[in-house]
């Protein structure tokens, strides 16, 4: 229960702080994202291998979602 | 959904231009001496005027072989009434019984549309659709993201409805009733059976993105889900096996229907880190999930690309995860002993390992398109002899173990 608290109140407080001033420090300028805007640096990247594997452990697993919505849409055997 | 749903989040802080892309690949699955399925798949996220993007999503996969039914092994050979109705099903002696006559095809499409709400908020809208011969499942979902930070970071809130029906093989069969019980066959008895049970899923998610520095990009999503209304498996029983002090301590005497309560919570954090090493990248995702049935789990998945410029890119990958047994897993009942309030003897809510290895090659065959060949390696481990096992049940690894090898091909194009 304590790791669940912990681990959602990290989160929120994370997002918080980042509103407009807190994470300013953090990051960089619009002509220093000649890496990032690479293919293999978006986060969609092998997005249809991502999406089948989701797939899978959602019929094979307990846990689903985090990454994406987490249920609905199979009956799975 | 979750590609829909990366999608969003990830679009705006790496700066990269918008792109259309398409991919269709196909997938077998093969489980060892169970399930085998083929499934074809097309993907396509179009570039539109103003920057909107259209996505879409379709999915057929036909799937047969064999699955637990739930039931326990035995010393001697077992005759089960399928949950389906109709045939009974021979289980060999000290075998696990599967229901062979699985059969089930899938189709699911999915469309998606994000638009710029002026100059720093992202909005999308979607829809799925998804319909098996006993299951369909019907959906809306909504986002919005803003940028904040001279776009470093993005902040973003999803929300999905659906709407699920079960209409099992068979007819609905009361939890914990008799396989072997006679039923009405009434109109009244079967216009209830065969009405379809609902299900309401509703999931929220907060997600957060940062740029760290030129090379690294982190992820951070909190997911809530929620389900309610008929969550049993229609299809799953659970064996009464004989008390400690009977002639045959553990042995089957029966077998009952699955009941599962009727809602679920499920909670995750979601962490993605993604790192630009040279030639390489490497990406490590973790998340933790706990739900309202006891289930607590780990995910660990971890991938590396290694590019060879012209000659395309490899892509190990390793997953390693483990949950946790849920409150209603009982992995058999004991007769004469009180039925507790929901019992499922549903191996996938057993606590288990699993663990992935794959291994991605993608190379590209012509300007702006590349052919991506993937083989991947599942298996699932639990414990063999749960400490509840007696009797003629120690004799058997009570866990259904599993083993799945997968092949995809897929062919993918910018354009």
């Amino acid at each position: 229960m304590k790791i669940r608290r912990i681990a959602s109140r990290a989160i929120v407080s994370l997002v918080i702080s980042c509103l407009p001033g807190g994470c300013a420090s953090v990051g960089v300028e619009v002509w220093e994202r000649d890496v990032l805007s690479k293919p293999e640096m978006q986060l969609n990247h092998q997005a249809n291998n991502r999406t089948i594997d989701d797939h899978i452990y959602f019929s094979k697993e307990a846990a689903s979602g985090g990454r994406g919505f987490g249920g609905g849409g199979c009956g799975c055997n | 959904m979750a590609a829909l749903t990366a999608a969003l989040v990830g679009s705006t802080v790496t700066g990269a231009t918008a792109q259309s892309h398409s991919e269709t690949s196909i997938l077998i699955y093969s489980e060892k001496n169970r399930i085998r399925a083929t499934e074809g798949n097309f993907t396509l996220s179009k570039q539109l005027k103003n920057d909107y993007t259209l996505n879409l999503r379709l999915t057929y996969d036909g799937l047969t072989g064999a699955t637990p039914t739930g039931a326990s092994p035995s010393r001697y050979a077992q005759t089960i009434t399928r949950a389906s109705g109709g045939k009974t099903i021979a289980v060999p002696a000290g075998e696990h019984p599967v229901d062979n006559s699985f059969k089930d095809t899938r189709f699911a499409a999915e469309a998606g549309f994000s638009r710029p709400l002026g100059r720093l908020n992202t909005a999308t809208f979607g829809a799925h659709a998804s319909s098996e011969h006993d299951y369909t499942s019907l959906g809306i979902n909504g986002g919005i993201a803003r940028d904040f930070n001279r776009r470093n970071t993005t902040l973003g809130l999803s929300l999905s409805v659906a709407r699920d029906v079960s209409k099992p093989v068979g007819g609905y069969h009361v939890p914990f009733t008799d396989i072997e019980a006679e039923i009405d066959d009434d109109r009244e008895t079967r216009l209830e059976r065969f009405s379809g049970k609902k299900r309401n899923v509703y999931d929220v998610i907060l997600s957060m993105t940062q740029v760290l520095d030129r090379q690294t990009l982190l992820l951070l999503n909190l997911s809530l889900n929620r389900a309610s209304g008929y969550l049993t498996d229609p299809y799953k029983i659970i064996s009464l096996v004989q008390a400690p002090d009977g002639g045959d301590p553990g042995e089957p005497v029966g077998a009952i229907f699955e009941n599962r309560p009727d809602s679920r919570n499920k909670n995750a954090v979601f962490a993605e880190l993604r790192r630009h090493l040279g030639r390489s990248t490497a990406g490590l995702q973790y998340r933790y999930f706990w739900d309202s049935w006891g289930v607590v789990a780990h995910s660990v998945d971890a991938t590396l690309r290694f590019d060879f410029k012209q000659r395309g890119a490899i892509h190990p990958r390793v997953r390693w995860y483990h949950q946790s047994e849920a409150d209603i897993y009982q992995p058999f009942l004991v007769q004469g002993v009180p039925l507790p309030a929901y019992a499922s003897s549903d191996s996938r809510l057993a606590a288990f390992d699993a663990y992935t290895l794959g291994l991605t090659y993608s190379v590209p065959v012509r300007n702006g398109s590349r052919l991506n060949i993937t083989a991947e390696y599942y298996a699932q481990r639990g414990d063999r002899s749960p400490p509840e096992a007696f009797g003629s049940l120690l004799s058997f690894d009570l866990f259904p173990k599993l083993d799945v090898i997968m092949l995809r091909l897929g062919y993918e194009r910018d354009f």
